[in-house]
């Protein structure tokens, strides 16, 4: 009885978050079916994981955004992904890019956001937030000095949220 | 400690979006429990991010939630077992337990909170399409005044290059009627072919008539008015009128809608002779 319960509980809030978690997911893995499979994995941990979410640390979505955020960058980095994508790229040169299930990542929710911000701000957003790098990476990627990627990472989330806010 | 400066420095855009390095978050963590403030900015960078996500949410395929679904009910199968098992002192067994009242204790929260968050968004969104879909209407209404209005400006043209190709007509006799006096600021123009006899009327300056009353043009012919026909209250710049073959005069009198037999001399309004 309280299983039934617990369950369609659950059912009930996949229903309504689903599609913006999803929508977090194609932000960063841009196809669509392995977003789907990832979706289903983020779901599952949160079945799993639902009694390590502390109310007193902030709202239900902003711990599953990132459950599903480590997730997908998860994906991002593992090797069958990467060798997907490079197989993906020589079959898109000889059959365009007609017919893929690859979402443009420029096009969905924060990302199309974070393209509006001047590139020296967008560029460490995607690394950081799409891509998962750490700043010491970043810094390293970039040659630029730690404390300048932390404080020019901040300033530019400060100029996101501007760009965001109604 | 300026805890202004500390909220606008970003640190607590990173920590909400998980950005932050460990000793970051233990220091949000601790002043978000000392300080109101950062906590109200954590909430509210919180609901903008989740707000964003869920004006941009994707559907996915409906086969994503019964796979999820079957996956978590097989779970379930296996972890609940124990706590129903006839040996409830054992100590795994009362872990399952606690953990399996907690999850629902929260999922019941869970599903409680997102009703009235869900609610509440609905109603932002609702009120964020209505503000779209009123200003899209105005902009609708708009257009349709300004492609009308373009119509109407459209037909006067229309009109004024026949006005202006029958005053550059070598055949056609142009009769400026001033007003009559007492009426000085009145004045109408006939053209009238000397081939054809057709007779047009240009109302320049007429004031508008009452409701019920319509201006009527006149022939003299031999001393005698004959109705050479009524002016359309709509015709603003050329007006064709009755065919009239022989005049020596015309006059424009107000009469009743319709019109009359005979002028009504009191209300002859302009007056030109050939």
């Amino acid at each position: 009885m309280l299983k039934q319960r617990q369950e369609s509980a659950f059912s009930y809030l996949y229903d309504h978050y689903s599609g913006s978690l999803y929508s977090v997911i194609l932000g960063i893995i841009p196809d669509r079916e392995i977003a789907s499979d990832i979706l289903q994995d983020v779901f599952i941990k949160i079945w799993r994981q639902i009694e390590t979410y502390d109310t007193t640390k902030g709202r239900l979505f902003t711990w599953m955004l990132n459950v599903a955020r480590n997730a997908s960058i998860d994906a991002l980095r593992s090797k069958n992904y990467q060798q997907g994508q490079q197989n993906r790229e020589l079959t898109e040169n000889v059959y365009d890019a007609a017919g893929s299930t690859q979402t443009n990542t420029d096009k969905i929710g924060l990302r199309k956001i974070v393209h509006k911000l001047k590139d020296d701000y967008r560029v460490l957003i995607e690394l950081s937030y799409f891509e998962g790098f750490t700043q010491d990476e970043i810094s390293k990627m970039l040659r630029i000095p730690l404390g300048t990627v932390k404080t020019r990472l901040r300033t530019a989330l400060i100029q996101l949220k501007q760009v965001i806010k109604p | 400690m300026d805890i202004q400066a500390y909220i606008r420095s970003g640190i607590i855009e990173s920590y909400v979006l998980g950005l932050a390095n460990s000793e970051e978050i233990a220091e949000v963590e601790t002043l978000r429990l000392q300080y109101p403030e950062v906590e109200d900015a954590i909430m509210e960078f919180s609901v903008l991010i989740e707000e964003q996500a869920f004006e941009n949410a994707v559907a996915p395929p409906p086969f994503v939630k019964s796979k999820i679904m079957a996956a978590i009910h097989e779970e379930d199968r296996h972890t609940i077992s124990p706590v129903f098992s006839l040996s409830p002192n054992e100590e795994g067994n009362s872990v399952v337990h606690i953990t399996f009242f907690r999850k629902w204790r929260i999922l019941a929260a869970a599903s409680t909170i997102l009703a009235i968050s869900s609610t509440a968004l609905n109603f932002y969104l609702y009120n964020k399409y209505s503000r779209k879909n009123s200003a899209y209407q105005s902009l609708l209404t708009e257009r349709n005044t300004l492609a009308s209005s373009n119509q109407v400006y459209q037909t006067h043209l229309r009109e004024w290059e026949v006005a202006s190709r029958m005053m550059a007509d070598t055949e056609m006799a142009m009769i400026k009627m001033p007003g009559v006096p007492g009426k000085p600021q009145h004045l109408a123009t006939v053209f009238w072919h000397s081939q054809s006899k057709d007779v047009y009327i240009m109302p320049n300056k007429l004031p508008l008539p009452a409701a019920g009353k319509q201006y009527q043009l006149w022939a003299l012919v031999n001393g005698k008015p004959v109705d050479a026909g009524m002016l359309d209250p709509s015709c603003n710049s050329i007006c064709k009128m009755k065919n009239v073959p022989y005049a020596q005069a015309f006059a424009i009198t107000l009469e009743n809608a319709g019109g009359s037999a005979t002028p009504t001399m009191t209300q002859l309004f302009v007056m030109g002779k050939v």
